[in-house]
C-alpha cells in the first residue's frame, strides 16, 4: 500500500516536472525537430544558407506585428484590428506617395502615425468607455476596412510607386536583408522598453495583476492605451514593408497577420515562461510558423493543407498557454 | 399543542418545543477555532437574535447551517432529529433560507420571476403559465403586505421592497426557519418599521427568524430571546424578560482589562499630518472629521459595515467622495485617483494583499519597486531602470523588514502570508511615506510575524509617518494605537485616547447607535 501510494505519488511528480519541462522548451524543442526533420527529408532545398534566410527574411514582418500585439496580451487585453490595419496601412503608404505625391519619408511617418491613432482610439474605447477589447477592436478593424475601400475604391495602388521606396524592404545593408535588419531592430526597442523602461515595468505590473497596480499608485489606463498604440504602430511598419515588398497597396494583403500573430504570441507565452506573453518567445513563436510554412511549401503542400496548419498551430498554441498558465498557478 | 390565543403579539405563535436544537457546534480553520463548541436553540414561532463583535463567530454559524461548509464536531437537529446538511440545497430542502445582505436575486429578472426562482412551474401547452404562478404566490404577496407590482425587475427596487422579495421567496418554498443578516443595514425608520411588522406576521405563522444584527436597539424591540457569541463561545442566552441593552453590551464585550503593559513609547509630535473634514459618501461614509498627527498610530475601529473600508478607500483616492476635504501638512489636496494620493504622500497597505496587493507571479524585488519608479533611474531625465537599482533597494528592505529570504528574485507567490504582508509594506516604505493607511494588517499573519509588523509599525511612527490603522481585532488596536476613532454606522461614534483605550471602551463606542 505505502509503496503503491509513493509509486503513484511519484509519477504524479514525474509527470508535473515534464509539463514543467514541455511548457517551457517544448517550443524550442519543436522548432529544433522541424529543422532536423526539414533538413534531413530534404537537404538540398530546405537546409541551404539563402533559404533559411529566406525563412527569417519572410518571417520578420510577421515577427514585428507579432512583437507588437505582445504587448495589448501582456496587459490582459486583445487586438483584433492589427491586420486591418496592416493592410489599410499597405494602401494609404502607397496611395500618399502615388496620388497626394508625398515624399517617401513623409508618408512612412504619417501612416505611422494613423497607426498611433489607431492604437489610441482602440485603448480609449477599451479603458474609458468600458468596451469588451474583442469587440472594440473588431469594430476599429471593421472602420478600417471600410475606409480602406473607401480610400482605393478597392483598387490596388501599383503604378507609380517610387523605386525609393521599393528598395526599403528589398535592399540589403552589410548584406542583410533589410526586412531582417528592421526586425531585429523592433524587437530590441520592444525588450528594451518592456524590459529596461518605467513604462514597461507598469505594462508587465498591470499585466501581473491590474488591482494591485491601479493602489500602486499606476495609472492603468493610460497604460493600456500605450500597449494598443504600440501594438498599431507596429502593425502599421508591418504593412509599410509589406507594401514595398509587393510593390503595391492592396486592400487585403495585410489581413492574414491576424492570425499568424496570435499563433506566435499565444506560442511564445510557452517559451521559457509558464504561459507569460514576452518578446523573445513571440520571436521563437513567429520562426515555428515560419518554419512549418515554409516546409510545407517546399513539399509543395496544398493551400488548405496550409490552411489546417495554420488553424492547428493556432489552437494548440493558446491551449498550451492556457494550461501552462494553470500549471504555474497549480 | 399550545393554544393561540396569547395576547402578547410577540409569543403567539412560540412553542416550548425547539425547531432548531444545536450542540457543541465547533468549526476551525487553519487552527483557528472559530466556534468553539456553542448551543443555540431557536422556537418555531420565535425572532431569535444572534449578537457579536467582529470574528464572534455568527457567519461562521450561519454558514454552517446553510450547508456551505461542514462543522468539525457537534450536533444539528432539527424538530429533534439529528441532520448533517450537506450542502445548501439540502438546507433549503429542510426548510432553512437565509438572507444575506448582498441579497441574492437576479436584477434583470422581474420580481415574480425572481419570487419563483428554481421552483417548478406550473405549464400550459408545454409554456410557463405566468398567470396560474402568479395566482399561486398570491397568499404569499398578501401576507407579506407587497404593494408593488410583480412585473418591476428586481434592479428596480428599493433595497425595502427587495428585501420583502427575498423573504417572500423564502416562504414560497416553504421556509421553517428564516436567517437574516443585518436586513435595515440601509433602510429607512419607515422601512424598517414595515418589516418588522412583515417578520412579526411570519412568526405568528410558526416560523422561526433567525436574526443576526449589530443594531442592538432593534434586537430589544423584535427578539423574543437573544444568544451572544463572543470569541466563539455562546456567553449569553438572554430572554424577553432579561433583555436590555446594558446587559447585551456586557455580554458582547466581556469583563476583561487587557491594556497591554509592554506599550511602546508613543512618538505623537504636535504636528498635524492629515486633516479629514465632512468627508461623505453616500450612506456608508457620513460627514467624517478627524486628525492624524506626525508620528501617531491612529486606530479606526467599527464593526463590520461601518464604513472603515469605505472610508480608506476615500482618502486614497480609490473612490471619490461626494463632498467634504482633506487636507495634508495644513494645505487642502484634490483626491481623486490613488495616483493624487501617492503623490501627496499617502500610502495603502489594502484588506486583501493577494488580489490588491501584489503581483504574485513577480519577484520581490519587482513588486516592491512598483510604488516609485522613478527612484530606479539612473539618469532622472531618461525613462531607463535599472534593474540592479531596483535589487539593492528591495535587499535594504528586506534587511530591515526581517525578510527571511536570500534573494529578492523570489517570487512573491512562493512566500509565507506574514512574509508577503512584510513585501506590500515594504514597497510602501521604500517611499517613506507621510501617512501610512494599513487596512487589516495582520489578517492572515502568523503570531511571530504579527509581532515584527507591529515592530515595524512603531518605527514607523517613530520617524515621524503617520500610521492610520484599519482592523476588525480589537485586542490589536488596543495593543498598537496611541489613539483610536470608533465608526458606527458612517459615522464616528467616539474617540479614545491614552489609557482610556481598552477593549471594552472600544466595543462600547462600536455599539454606540445613533438612535438611543
Amino acid at each position: 500500500m505505502k509503496e503503491n501510494a509513493s509509486i503513484v505519488a511519484a509519477r504524479a511528480h514525474g509527470a508535473r516536472q515534464l509539463v514543467g519541462w514541455l511548457a517551457r522548451y517544448g517550443t524550442f524543442s519543436s522548432l529544433l525537430i522541424m529543422i532536423i526533420a526539414f533538413a534531413s527529408l530534404s537537404p538540398g532545398s530546405f537546409f541551404t544558407v539563402s533559404n533559411l534566410v529566406n525563412v527569417v527574411n519572410q518571417a520578420s514582418l510577421t515577427a514585428i506585428i507579432s512583437a507588437g500585439l505582445t504587448l495589448p496580451l501582456i496587459v490582459g487585453e486583445f487586438d483584433l484590428s492589427i491586420g486591418y490595419l496592416a493592410s489599410l496601412a499597405g494602401v494609404l503608404v502607397t496611395g500618399l506617395m502615388v496620388n497626394q505625391h508625398l515624399p517617401v519619408a513623409v508618408a512612412i511617418v504619417t501612416v505611422l502615425l494613423v497607426g498611433a491613432l489607431v492604437g489610441f482610439v482602440n485603448g480609449v474605447l477599451v479603458t474609458k468607455a468600458g468596451v469588451n477589447a474583442v469587440i472594440a477592436t473588431l469594430g476599429v478593424g471593421t472602420l478600417l476596412i471600410g475606409f480602406n475601400y473607401g480610400y482605393s475604391a478597392g483598387i490596388p495602388v501599383s503604378v507609380g510607386v517610387p523605386r525609393a521606396f521599393l528598395a526599403i524592404a528589398f535592399g540589403r545593408t552589410a548584406g542583410i536583408p533589410n526586412d531582417i535588419l528592421f526586425m531585429l531592430i523592433v524587437l530590441a526597442v520592444l525588450w528594451v522598453v518592456l524590459n529596461r523602461t518605467d513604462v514597461g515595468q507598469m505594462i508587465q505590473a498591470v499585466g501581473g495583476n491590474i488591482e494591485a497596480s491601479r493602489l500602486s499608485g499606476i495609472r492603468v489606463d493610460r497604460v493600456k492605451i500605450g500597449a494598443f498604440m504600440i501594438a498599431s504602430v507596429c502593425a502599421a511598419f508591418t504593412g509599410i514593408l509589406l507594401a514595398s515588398l509587393i510593390g503595391s497597396g492592396s486592400t487585403t494583403a495585410g489581413d492574414s497577420y491576424l492570425l499568424d500573430a496570435f499563433g506566435a504570441v499565444f506560442l511564445g507565452s510557452v517559451t521559457l515562461r509558464d504561459g507569460e506573453f514576452h518578446v523573445l518567445g513571440t520571436l521563437v513563436g513567429v520562426l515555428i510558423i515560419g518554419v512549418a510554412y515554409n516546409g510545407l511549401a517546399i513539399f509543395g503542400a496544398p493551400a488548405f493543407d496550409q490552411y489546417v496548419v495554420k488553424g492547428l498551430i493556432l489552437i494548440a498554441a493558446v491551449a498550451l498557454s492556457t494550461v501552462a498558465r494553470r500549471f504555474a498557478r497549480g | 399543542m399550545e393554544e393561540m390565543q396569547g395576547t402578547e403579539p410577540q409569543s403567539i405563535a412560540q412553542s416550548e418545543a425547539s425547531f432548531l436544537e444545536i450542540r457543541g457546534l465547533a468549526k476551525q480553520f487553519g487552527g483557528v477555532h472559530a466556534l468553539k463548541g456553542v448551543d443555540l436553540s431557536v422556537r418555531a414561532g420565535e425572532v431569535h437574535g444572534l449578537v457579536g463583535a467582529n470574528g464572534a463567530g455568527k457567519s461562521t454559524l450561519i454558514r454552517l447551517l446553510a450547508g456551505i461548509m461542514q462543522p468539525d464536531g457537534g450536533e444539528i437537529s432539527l424538530d429533534g432529529r439529528p441532520v448533517v446538511i450537506r450542502d445548501a440545497q439540502h438546507a433549503m430542502s429542510l426548510g432553512l433560507s437565509f438572507i444575506h445582505q448582498e441579497l441574492n436575486l437576479i436584477p434583470k429578472f422581474t420580481a415574480l420571476q425572481n419570487l419563483t426562482l428554481g421552483l417548478k412551474k406550473p405549464t400550459r401547452l408545454g409554456l410557463v403559465d405566468w398567470s396560474a404562478l402568479r395566482r399561486e404566490v398570491e397568499p404569499v404577496i398578501e401576507q407579506m403586505g407587497i404593494h408593488f407590482s410583480l412585473d418591476n425587475r428586481a434592479e428596480d427596487l428599493t433595497v425595502a421592497q427587495q428585501w420583502l422579495l427575498s423573504i417572500g421567496r423564502a416562504l414560497v418554498r416553504k421556509a421553517r426557519l428564516i436567517a437574516m443578516d443585518e436586513p435595515t443595514a440601509s433602510l429607512s425608520p419607515e422601512e424598517v418599521d414595515h418589516l418588522f411588522k412583515v417578520v412579526r406576521e411570519l412568526t405568528r405563522n410558526g416560523i422561526a427568524v433567525i436574526y443576526v444584527t449589530h443594531r442592538l436597539h432593534e434586537v430589544e424591540l423584535l427578539c423574543n430571546r437573544v444568544t451572544v457569541f463572543k470569541d466563539g463561545e455562546r456567553v449569553a442566552l438572554l430572554d424577553r424578560a432579561s433583555l436590555s441593552r446594558e446587559r447585551l453590551v456586557e455580554a458582547i464585550v466581556g469583563r476583561e482589562q487587557r491594556r497591554s503593559a509592554q506599550r511602546r513609547e508613543s512618538s505623537v509630535t504636535p504636528e498635524t499630518i492629515l486633516e479629514v473634514r465632512n468627508l461623505a459618501r453616500g450612506s456608508r461614509v457620513r460627514e467624517v472629521s478627524f486628525r492624524l498627527m506626525k508620528g501617531e498610530i491612529l486606530g479606526l475601529a467599527g464593526l463590520a459595515g461601518a464604513g472603515r473600508t469605505e472610508l480608506v478607500r476615500l482618502l486614497f483616492g480609490a473612490d471619490r467622495a461626494e463632498s467634504g476635504e482633506i487636507h495634508i501638512a495644513g494645505g487642502a489636496v484634490r483626491i481623486g485617483t490613488p495616483h493624487d494620493a501617492i503623490r501627496h504622500g499617502i500610502g495603502l497597505v489594502p484588506e486583501e494583499r493577494r488580489s490588491q496587493g501584489l503581483m504574485l507571479a513577480k519577484s520581490i524585488a519587482f513588486n516592491m519597486s512598483m510604488t516609485d519608479l522613478g527612484a530606479l533611474r539612473p539618469v532622472s531625465w531618461l525613462p531607463f531602470v535599472s534593474l540592479r537599482r531596483a535589487a539593492r533597494r528591495a535587499e535594504e528592505m528586506i534587511g530591515r523588514l526581517l525578510i527571511k529570504m536570500r534573494t529578492t528574485a523570489a517570487l512573491v507567490q512562493e512566500l509565507s502570508g506574514g512574509t508577503q504582508q512584510k513585501v506590500v509594506i515594504g514597497k510602501w516604505l521604500l517611499r517613506t511615506p507621510r501617512v501610512l493607511i494599513m487596512d487589516e494588517p495582520t489578517r492572515g499573519v502568523d503570531i511571530g510575524a504579527r509581532a515584527e509588523i507591529y515592530d515595524i509599525i512603531h518605527d514607523l511612527a517613530h520617524q515621524g509617518t503617520g500610521v492610520l490603522v484599519v482592523s476588525s481585532d480589537v485586542e490589536e488596536l488596543v495593543q498598537l494605537c496611541d489613539r483610536i476613532v470608533v465608526m458606527v454606522e458612517g459615522r464616528i461614534s467616539g474617540e479614545l485616547s491614552g489609557a482610556h483605550i481598552t477593549e471594552e471602551t472600544v466595543l462600547r463606542l462600536s455599539y454606540k447607535h445613533g438612535k438611543g
